[in-house]
């Protein structure tokens, strides 16, 4: 067991998994943590500044300033704006992908099987268009002429997208965003070397970008997506290992940009393609769900019941998924792919294609999806696939989980299908707020990472600790795929809850924590507390409203944190984004953004504490809004 | 006793021994909350570069026989016999730094802000898991050994 | 076996430490004529009321229980008979011994002024005794005089200044503590204790004394005319070896107890270390000779072989300086000398033919103890390519694999 390693694995808040990896005999990440557990001390304050080549300079007691002069504020701030910036790309890049898919879909009349979203879109933008067709091409093309401006030409749907309240406020503080994809650009030459040393300038930039990242690369990708793949409705569904079933030929997929997998996922269930599944042994073919692209698809589960058999895990599970020896293939198109996959792959002889050219992998086939080509595209997909599924059934062991996991997941929560859930308006949840019912609503996001405890850990321990409080937990991002696994998101979790939320839920048939989906439905959360300010008649940091990214792993979550504290909100981190190097970075995110944008930045890797935090702050929120 | 090892090829300079030193002697603070900008931050090791030795730790041995200890003039320093140590008792300090002159190796120094105490390796005595250094060397490029006497 | 040591300061101390540590059941006796263990570079301390007596101590308090030695105080011994093997003390004692060590010191000297030794408020500054004395004159005294500006009268100044005295410091030659430092770094402290409220008055020496009708000088006249009032005067100019009762006994004298490199005197065991050999000169060379006269008496045999005297730590007002070597050499001796400095830092280094001779560090001291490896052990450093001010343990790094200790690659 386990004899090929020398190291032992990290802990995780699934047992079972936990189980699982450390007996397995391939690396996993939970494997590598032990031999990186020792951290550059530097590093983690943000205090390495390398831009220029008489670096790395480093903030030390002998040394109080780069070379070029620059102090621990400035190397800070510049590290964090080009995260933010790099972390904002990464979800423009897929808001365009998904705009300029929906204007291809809507010109070549290819299906949109979202009417609700496409007719909330076309309110929203002020489109007056019968033609299903014509409207939606108008909704990306004004997407895209957002996205494809200069930096100094203010996007449009900013204003229409925008709670009012909260567009005020960021006009006064100059914080609009001009073109999404030009204001990442911005972001990347101002942190260059020797160019801005202003941080108070740098942070108000990040805002700025977490703006165009919040509402295009988060909020608009979902509705798009909606368009075209159909909009979430709730159900219950299995999730975990135990979703593989080998009957069928398995194509893991991962990623951010569920649009690519829209034809394939259709061809897939096609009589001629079970024919060819069935022709080699197989009774058809299957998606496994893994990261948010699978969280997506789970989310939008009830469009997919016959290809889709489940959402098995998030990034830091997709090893195991592949250690089970039962998946095919796996089709991916962005993060969160690890670079960790590749060697299982060679390993199990799984075929490996990118649909994606930013994300193409080592040792993978690059197949850059052509939308006009989707067609031949897919058929080759499915025969490489077949290829791999016959050369490697048999010759690979199986080491099946079918204990991992559940059946009874609540999936398919979104700002619509809850609405429609509490009967068409958000009267119902917000009168069991204002009774006490419902203390308080957290939004606990972003992705799994292995720090803080270990795999999903404080995430799951501060899910518990706030449900325990009656607040009511909304989860988006790779957090879902922990919570989920571990069953916090099956009914029977209420259990767990503080006896007025158990009450709640158990009236309702619902877990405390509800699962939006991927991180992108962040923008989904964003909708639900634009919806509930909306109702009261406050804006956003009004609300008993918090947010909590306890595992935050990398650039896009910084972006996402940049959106949540420009819509005021406050913002718990399990671990400090690398910035407490910075005396001028810790007072502006933890002291200064409330009077700035009505945020706040709350660092704690504790799950209890962070909670009873996170607790006073709803009341004190309640009591404010005389609740 | 137990001294510090060094293998100096594999030092890479990345001085994390140092942050873990200034961390171990501020009260309360971790890799994320400690104060290198600090007037108080000081460390007990250091690392030299050399063009062709490459990086090179120097830290505190605890010596044999202290020149430290033997220069000491009011008693501050001591080898402690059992844990072979050398001790330093800042409240016995007289500041003359006759250490600092004694040290042959450079290692020791006085306190930056008020030249009233000395800056010296203790061996992380206080903390059950040894010196703060070594567990934070990604390269272990130092170790905690035993050594005879 | 039985050891008499005579004396308990840095070399008595060390030598019976070191004779407890090896040997426990080795019969150990001290002899001192004071009263208490106290560190004399402490002393300024205690005058200026920094620390007590228990403060100044250097050992531990139970360190005579503890060792198991036997330590007569207040008892100065006034005879040794090198043939029946004894020490006679004031008190008519005869302590019989196997070996003797003899770590008498020095003793401060009085220059033969006219009226001054005389004067009753002339005191040293060199044992506790002379401290406690000064002490009493300080609750009552104004203006002190200090005649020598060397670390002793230095020391004594500062801890009048923080009494609240008026100080004046008298200095036969141009500058502060010369022995130590050069000019420029003299200064920098002389501007110190300026702003402490010290007044110097440099190369000028005192030519009398004179003294009121209850003993006490009152006035000091200056060879250049000048008058400086004063209610208590400090000597600081200089010690000589203290070894009065050695006469007759056969034992090797000039100026100093005369010793081999084993620290033996002429007579079979009889040793001798620390100030009264001539060849310590400061705290940290005493403690190394009482502890190397230990090992030899012990039987085994180690040679003091680390005779480099030359060195000094000074700490006034937080200004640190470290002062090795020559560090005003004569033009004649040809010699490079390399300055650089900051806002807080000077630096000195004399080289002579890719040796480096001596060095001045004041400001940043710190890591700077390999110089006097470097000087002591003639290093010729001329073969490292780089600036003479960048040198540091690094250049001469070598690790013993075995035992994880430093050595020198030289």
């Amino acid at each position: 067991m386990n004899s090929n390693f020398s190291c032992k694995t990290c802990a995780s808040a699934d047992q079972k998994l936990e189980t699982f990896i450390s007996n397995l005999s391939v690396d996993t990440s939970h494997h590598r943590m032990e031999g990186q557990s020792v951290k550059c001390g530097f590093g983690l304050q943000g205090i390495c500044c390398r831009l220029c080549s008489n670096g790395p300079c480093r903030i030390t007691p002998d040394g109080l300033k780069g070379v070029c002069g620059a102090t621990a504020d400035t190397m800070v701030a510049r590290n964090f704006l080009r995260a933010v910036s790099a972390g904002s790309g990464c979800y423009i890049h897929i808001v365009e992908n998904t705009a300029l898919m929906l204007k291809k879909t809507a010109l070549s009349k290819g299906v949109l099987k979202g009417k609700v979203a496409l007719a909330k879109l076309a309110e929203i933008f002020e489109i007056d268009e019968t033609d299903e067709y014509i409207c939606a091409e108008k909704i990306a093309d004004l997407v895209l002429a957002d996205l494809y401006k200069p930096d100094y030409v203010k996007m449009e749907l900013v204003e229409k997208m925008a709670y009012k309240p909260r567009f005020d406020r960021w006009k006064e503080l100059g914080i609009l965003p001009g073109g999404a994809k030009s204001e990442v650009f911005a972001g990347v030459v101002k942190t260059s070397t020797n160019l801005n040393s202003d941080p108070v300038d740098m942070y108000l930039n990040c805002l700025k970008l977490g703006i165009s990242t919040g509402l295009y690369g988060l909020t608009l990708t979902n509705l798009l997506n909606d368009v075209m793949l159909g909009e979430p409705s709730i159900r219950l569904a299995p999730v975990g290992l135990r979703v593989i079933d080998t009957d069928y030929i398995n194509i893991m997929i991962t990623g951010h940009q569920h649009a690519m997998f829209a034809y394939l996922q259709d061809r897939l269930i096609q009589d001629d393609v079970i024919e060819k599944a069935k022709a080699v042994g197989a009774k058809g073919f299957k998606l496994v769900g893994c990261t948010c692209v699978g969280q997506d698809l789970q989310l939008r589960g009830e469009h997919y019941k016959e290809v889709f058999n489940g959402h098995a895990g998030n990034n830091f599970t997709s090893e195991a998924i592949l250690a089970t020896g039962a998946i095919d293939a796996v089709l991916s198109e962005f993060n969160c792919t690890l670079p960790g996959i590749e060697p299982i792959c060679d390993e199990f002889k799984i075929k490996q294609i990118c649909l994606d050219e930013v994300s193409k992998k080592a040792n993978a086939e690059m197949k850059p999806f052509v939308f006009e080509e989707k067609e031949t595209q897919s058929n080759e997909i499915i025969d490489a696939v077949i290829e791999a599924y016959q050369a490697r059934r048999g010759a690979v062991a199986l080491n099946m989980n079918a204990d991992h996991g559940n059946d009874d997941t609540l999936t398919g929560v979104s700002e619509g299908s809850l609405k429609s859930f509490l009967g068409g308006t958000w009267k119902p949840l917000i009168d069991l707020i204002v009774k006490g019912e419902i203390k308080g609503i957290a939004g606990v996001v972003g992705c799994s990472s292995l720090t803080a405890g270990g795999h999903d850990v404080l995430t799951v321990n501060l899910v518990k600790e706030l449900i325990a409080k009656d607040i009511l937990v909304l989860s988006a991002g790779c957090s879902s795929g922990g919570l989920e696994n571990v069953g916090l998101m099956s009914p029977s979790a209420a259990s767990l809850a503080g006896p007025k939320l158990r009450a709640v839920c158990e009236s309702l048939g619902i877990p405390p924590v509800l699962n939006f989906g991927p991180c992108l439905a962040i923008g989904r959360l964003e909708l639900v507390a634009t919806e509930l300010a909306e109702a009261i008649g406050v804006d956003l940091p009004q609300l008993p409203l918090v947010l909590s990214a306890p595992q935050w792993l990398e650039e896009q979550a910084l972006a996402d944190g940049a959106f949540g504290l420009a819509l005021g909100l406050p913002l718990h981190l399990g671990l400090p984004p690398f910035v407490t190097g910075s005396p001028v970075a810790v007072q502006v995110f933890t002291q200064d953004m409330l009077s700035l944008t009505g945020g706040q930045l709350i660092i704690d890797d504790n799950a209890k504490s962070a909670a009873e935090t996170l607790d006073a702050i709803i009341e004190k929120k309640r009591q404010e809004l005389n609740i | 006793m137990k001294r510090i090892i060094i293998d100096r090829e594999k030092c890479d300079g990345c001085l994390n021994c140092n942050i873990a030193c200034i961390s171990a002697h501020e009260e309360g603070s971790n890799f994320y909350t400690v104060n290198l900008q600090s007037p108080d931050a000081e460390t007990r090791n250091f690392i030299k570069f050399d063009a062709q030795q490459g990086y090179l730790p120097i830290f505190c041995r605890h010596c044999d026989e202290p020149e430290c200890v033997l220069s000491c003039m009011s008693g501050a320093l001591e080898k402690d016999q059992l844990t072979g140590h050398v001790q330093y008792d800042e409240t016995k300090c007289a500041a003359c730094y006759m250490c600092v002159m004694n040290c042959s190796y450079g290692v020791l120094k006085p306190d930056k802000q008020t030249r009233t105490k000395l800056i010296k390796c203790d061996f992380c005595d206080d903390k059950p898991d040894g010196p703060s250094c070594v567990k934070s060397c990604p390269k272990k490029a130092i170790e905690v050994k035993e050594v005879s006497r | 076996m039985k050891i008499v040591i005579i004396g308990a300061s840095a070399a008595g101390i060390s030598a019976a430490k070191t004779i407890k540590a090896s040997e426990p059941d080795t019969e150990v006796v001290i002899i001192s004529k004071e009263d208490s263990i106290h560190s004399r570079c402490m002393l300024h301390k205690f005058l200026g009321h920094e620390r007590d007596t228990k403060g100044v101590n250097f050992i531990p308090e139970d360190f005579f229980e503890t060792n198991n030695i036997t330590w007569l105080k207040n008892t100065t011994v006034i005879r040794l008979d090198t043939n029946n093997k004894f020490v006679k003390t004031h008190d008519n004692q005869e302590i019989s011994f196997d070996k003797l060590l003899i770590a008498t010191g020095a003793s401060y000297f009085i220059p033969p002024i006219p009226d001054l030794r005389e004067s009753k408020n002339v005191y040293g500054f060199r044992d506790l005794k002379d401290a406690q004395l000064l002490d009493i004159e300080c609750k009552t005294a104004k203006n002190a005089v200090v005649i020598g500006a060397g670390l002793v009268g230095m020391d004594a100044a500062m801890a009048m200044l923080e009494r609240g005295l008026t100080v004046t410091v008298i200095e036969m030659t141009s500058d502060v503590m010369s022995l130590q430092l050069d000019k420029k770094s003299a200064q920098a402290y002389q501007q110190l204790f300026e702003n402490a409220g010290a007044e110097f008055i440099l190369n000028d020496k005192v030519v009398s004394v004179d003294v009121d009708e209850v003993g006490r000088g009152k006035t000091i006249y200056l060879a250049s005319g000048k008058a400086v009032p004063a209610d208590v005067i400090v000597i600081a100019a200089g010690v000589r070896p203290a070894f009065n009762f050695t006469e007759g006994s056969g034992i090797a004298t000039n100026h100093a107890i005369l010793v081999g490199e084993d620290l033996r005197t002429n007579v079979k065991d009889i040793y001798a270390a620390g100030d009264v050999t001539g060849i310590a000169g400061i705290w940290p060379n005493a403690m190394k000779q009482g502890r190397i006269a230990a090992i030899n008496m012990l039987g085994e045999k180690r040679l003091y072989e680390d005779r480099y005297a030359l060195k000094n730590t000074v700490n006034f007002y937080g200004l640190t300086t470290l002062s090795l070597g020559n560090i005003n050499p004569e033009p004649e001796e040809n010699c490079e000398i390399f300055i650089r400095e900051d806002r807080n830092n000077y630096q000195k280094i004399v080289v002579k033919n890719g040796v480096v001779q001596g060095v001045i560090i004041q400001g940043d001291i710190g890591g700077t103890g390999f110089w006097q490896y470097l000087i002591k052990n003639k290093i010729d450093v001329s073969g490292i390519d780089k600036d003479v001010f960048s040198l540091s343990y690094a250049d001469f790094y070598d690790l013993d694999q075995q035992t994880g200790e430093y050595n020198y690659a030289v």
